[in-house]
């Protein structure tokens, strides 16, 4: 009769603030007993989503239930007891000790009226013992380190005895043997005591490792929700993530590992290929930013000045060629960009809009291309180009016939221009 | 021995993990760990001595004299009288002041807040000044009270709907406090022009009753007002649980189940209830609500439901010995009260705040 019953059902739930929808239609729902994580990058509407489920936030379309109850009808004491959220982080602005924190957690359940019980008392007293803060019980929560901090906080919400419990990354900041101890206590309860556990994690090997199935967020919608196996693959991490990742399974363990970019590199190379990059109007800045991080010395040009890319370029002190603003780009500076690109291994083209105006920058591409050198040019010249008679197209087009390569996804050509460097 | 407290908690979490029955046992048992600092309690029961004891040289003190007046004599049981309703004055008006200070700073985190922030102060000075320039208090006896009352109220009100405005009726502590503080600011301007353009008679009424006195009101408003502030207290009181858990933040107090917006509304209320009150009994006296909640929550703790009975207390004493300071040191001449709760309790009360601030505001 439990296994069939859902803890949490979201349905087509769209939910944010004023001016700003993070949530955007989101289905999904916990079984009661679950234990299951929800990953995804910053800002893809975790806490949103966290704070929709509590009522914290109302719904603009759809609706969340709780153990089959329309969450936004609950009494609050009703809705604390079936769902605890353990917050990021817990701020007191008064000097309370731990114990008078931990007692806030049965302060619904205590009523206005009736005073606390030796079963609250003996509630408070487990969840310091489980959490190993009782030692502390008379210090001043504010003095604490931060994962004391968060131990306590969980403690408060264990206290609340909540049949849902949801953790905003609030392991995070454990040491490692604290943090094994309190997933220990929150496996134990899952186990034993049915509680239903979502973990707010950005550690996916340690989500995959304990979690009965993972949902990955991207953008305030659901990319994908299944067994870890199913959702942790890497073509879709790199792609949410918009990083390099991999997935590894433990020979032994069969437990999965995501490793990313930086425990591959090992710095090895400090210095990547020199790329000139031929961008503007703000489409450069994503991608001097990731190919510097990438450990390439990028040149780029021509620029006209007071174009966004070009304060970019001054700003990450690439060595760019200005021209200046709002006119045509001349001959001596395309001669000055020619010497850049004609020392770098590689040429950029990015989705910039072509016009009459900086239309000759093609011609630094055909040029590199003509000496051998690699050529990358952003997808989709059609839409961007303000050409009369479509010329930016029909050189673009001649230099893929020349043997040019499209690049659609910054990830994507900074796997193909690693490749190649090796 | 610290080791050996550190090894016995590991045994207990280790019992606790084998069966659920002996936790419980271990847990109601308590005894490795369940002591109050004695401190604490200790600065408890002198503080609880000295009330009363504070209390009865309030009574010997007074410009006819420093001891107990002759209660057989016509002329010392009217001077006893009057020294105990000014007690009792002081009592109801300190206690709220106190009180409706600790709801606010619970209410609004901030330290700096007090009775007067949200405006009660401009509203029912504005109220009151009216009143006396318009000579409606001579007219009515009840009159002067009621509309600083009803005007600390409705500044309330105005300052709560204005600061919820574009918030989705949630205003936001940083909201209240300023749109409080710029209501207050129109009041008093428009109480300093109605003053500027008084009469010398009214101009000096207006400003006895803004320095605050204790002289006992008629025993009409006192019933009332104590009717007022009792329940005021009560109903503080009873919110104390949820304020301690809304100092941890609207959101938290609202996943502990919580209705955050009720309780701010019904604490606003009360604790605006109290300090109207309290300024329509006996004026505009600063200080006590702004010092006395801090003072106590250094000494004793922010756990608002011991907090919010010995604030109200300590409020009450304060005011009753800075009342007898006030109407004895320069006799027959009486001080101001408000003069005395600052110049008086202020050094007082910075010594014990510069040595125990830390038990009560994290900085």
């Amino acid at each position: 009769m439990k296994m069939a019953e859902n803890a949490l059902t979201f349905l087509d739930v769209s939910a944010g603030y004023r001016h700003h929808k993070v949530l955007d239609s989101v289905s999904f729902s916990l079984k009661a007993g679950e234990l299951v994580s929800l990953i995804g990058p910053n800002g893809s509407g975790k806490s949103t989503l966290l704070k929709t489920a509590a009522a914290f936030i109302k719904p603009l379309e759809g609706k969340v239930e709780l153990f089959g109850r329309d969450v936004s009808h609950l009494p609050p004491r009703e809705r604390a007891a079936l769902l605890g959220i353990v917050p990021q982080k817990l701020e007191s602005p008064m000097a309370f000790t731990v114990e008078q924190i931990v007692t806030n957690g049965r302060v619904a359940s205590m009523g206005l009226f009736r005073p606390a019980t030796s079963s609250d008392h003996d509630l408070v007293e487990r969840a310091m013992i489980y959490t190993d803060v009782l030692a502390m019980r008379d210090r001043f929560f504010g003095e604490l380190s931060g994962g004391e901090q968060q131990r306590v906080a969980l403690a408060m919400v264990l206290a609340q005895e909540p049949k849902l419990i949801m953790l905003d990354e609030s392991i995070s900041h454990l040491d490692i043997n604290h943090r094994n101890e309190v997933l220990q206590i929150l496996l134990k309860l899952n186990r034993e005591e049915q509680l239903t556990i979502l973990l707010v994690s950005h550690d996916l090997s340690l989500s995959a490792a304990i979690s009965d199935r993972l949902i990955l967020m991207q953008d305030g919608a659901i990319r994908a929700a299944g067994i870890p196996k199913d959702v942790l693959k890497a073509d879709l991490l790199s792609g949410v993530y918009n990083c390099d990742l991999q997935v590894r399974q433990d020979l032994y363990t069969g437990a999965l590992q995501v490793s990313g970019p930086i425990e591959g590199q090992k710095r090895s190379s400090p210095t990547g290929c020199r790329v000139h990059v031929i961008a503007g109007g703000g489409s450069g800045i994503e991608l001097f930013r990731r190919l510097l991080l990438e450990g390439h010395r990028v040149t780029a040009g021509v620029l006209n000045l007071l174009d966004s890319d070009a304060e970019a370029a001054r700003a990450l002190n690439i060595e760019a060629v200005f021209d200046q603003p709002f006119s045509p780009i001349g001959a001596p500076a395309l001669q000055r960009a020619g010497r850049l690109s004609e020392a770098a291994d590689a040429v950029i083209v990015s989705h910039v809009p072509f016009g009459a105006g900086n239309l000759v920058n093609l011609d630094l591409a055909a040029e590199a291309l003509k000496q051998g050198r690699r050529v990358y040019i952003a997808n989709g010249i059609s839409g961007r180009d303000y050409t009369s008679g479509k010329l930016a197209t029909q050189k673009v087009e001649a230099l893929f016939n020349d043997g040019a390569v499209e690049w659609e996804s910054l990830h994507e050509l900074l796997t193909v221009l690693h490749e190649n460097q090796k | 021995m610290d080791i050996s407290r550190e090894s016995r908690q590991r045994r207990v979490l280790k019992t606790d993990m084998a069966s659920t029955q002996q936790r419980v046992a271990v847990c109601a048992d308590n005894r490795f760990t369940k002591k109050k600092p004695p401190l604490q309690r200790l600065r408890l029961v002198l503080f609880l001595l000295a009330v009363p004891l504070l209390l009865i040289v309030s009574l010997m003190l007074g410009p006819s004299g420093i001891g107990f007046p002759d209660l057989d004599s016509p002329v010392g049981s009217a001077i006893a009288s009057l020294r105990f309703s000014r007690m009792l004055m002081g009592m109801m008006t300190g206690a709220a002041l106190a009180a409706s200070g600790v709801v606010f700073q619970a209410l609004l985190r901030n330290p700096l807040a007090e009775p007067y922030v949200l405006g009660v102060s401009g509203g029912a000075g504005l109220g009151a000044t009216v009143s006396i320039l318009a000579g409606a208090s001579l007219a009515l006896p009840l009159s002067l009270p009621v509309v600083a009352f009803v005007s600390a109220v409705l500044t309330l009100l105005l300052v709560y709907g204005i600061a919820s405005q574009g918030s989705a009726g949630q205003p936001s502590v940083y909201s209240l406090i300023l749109s409080g503080v710029i209501v207050s600011a129109i009041c008093s301007s428009i109480i300093m022009f109605l003053v500027s353009t008084a009469s010398v008679d009214g101009m000096h009424n207006v400003i006895w009753w803004m320095l605050g006195s204790l002289q006992p009101a008629s025993t009409a408003q006192q019933q009332f007002s104590a009717l007022l502030i009792v329940g005021g207290l009560a109903g503080c009181w009873v919110l104390s649980s949820r304020l301690n858990a809304l100092v941890l933040g609207r959101e938290m107090a609202h996943y502990q189940g919580i209705n955050a917006g009720v309780v701010i509304i019904v604490g606003l209320l009360f604790s605006t209830l109290l300090a109207a009150t309290a300024v329509s009994l006996s004026g505009m006296i600063g200080f006590v609500g702004l010092i006395v909640p801090h003072v106590m929550r250094a000494s004793f703790g922010p756990d608002h439901r011991r907090l919010l009975p010995l604030a109200a207390l300590g409020g009450g004493v304060f005011l009753v010995i800075c009342d007898a300071v006030a109407r004895t040191i320069l006799a027959p001449v009486e001080i101001p009260v408000g003069v005395v709760t600052a110049l008086v309790g202020g050094p007082f009360f910075l010594l014990i705040l510069q040595r125990r601030m830390k038990q009560a505001w994290i900085a």
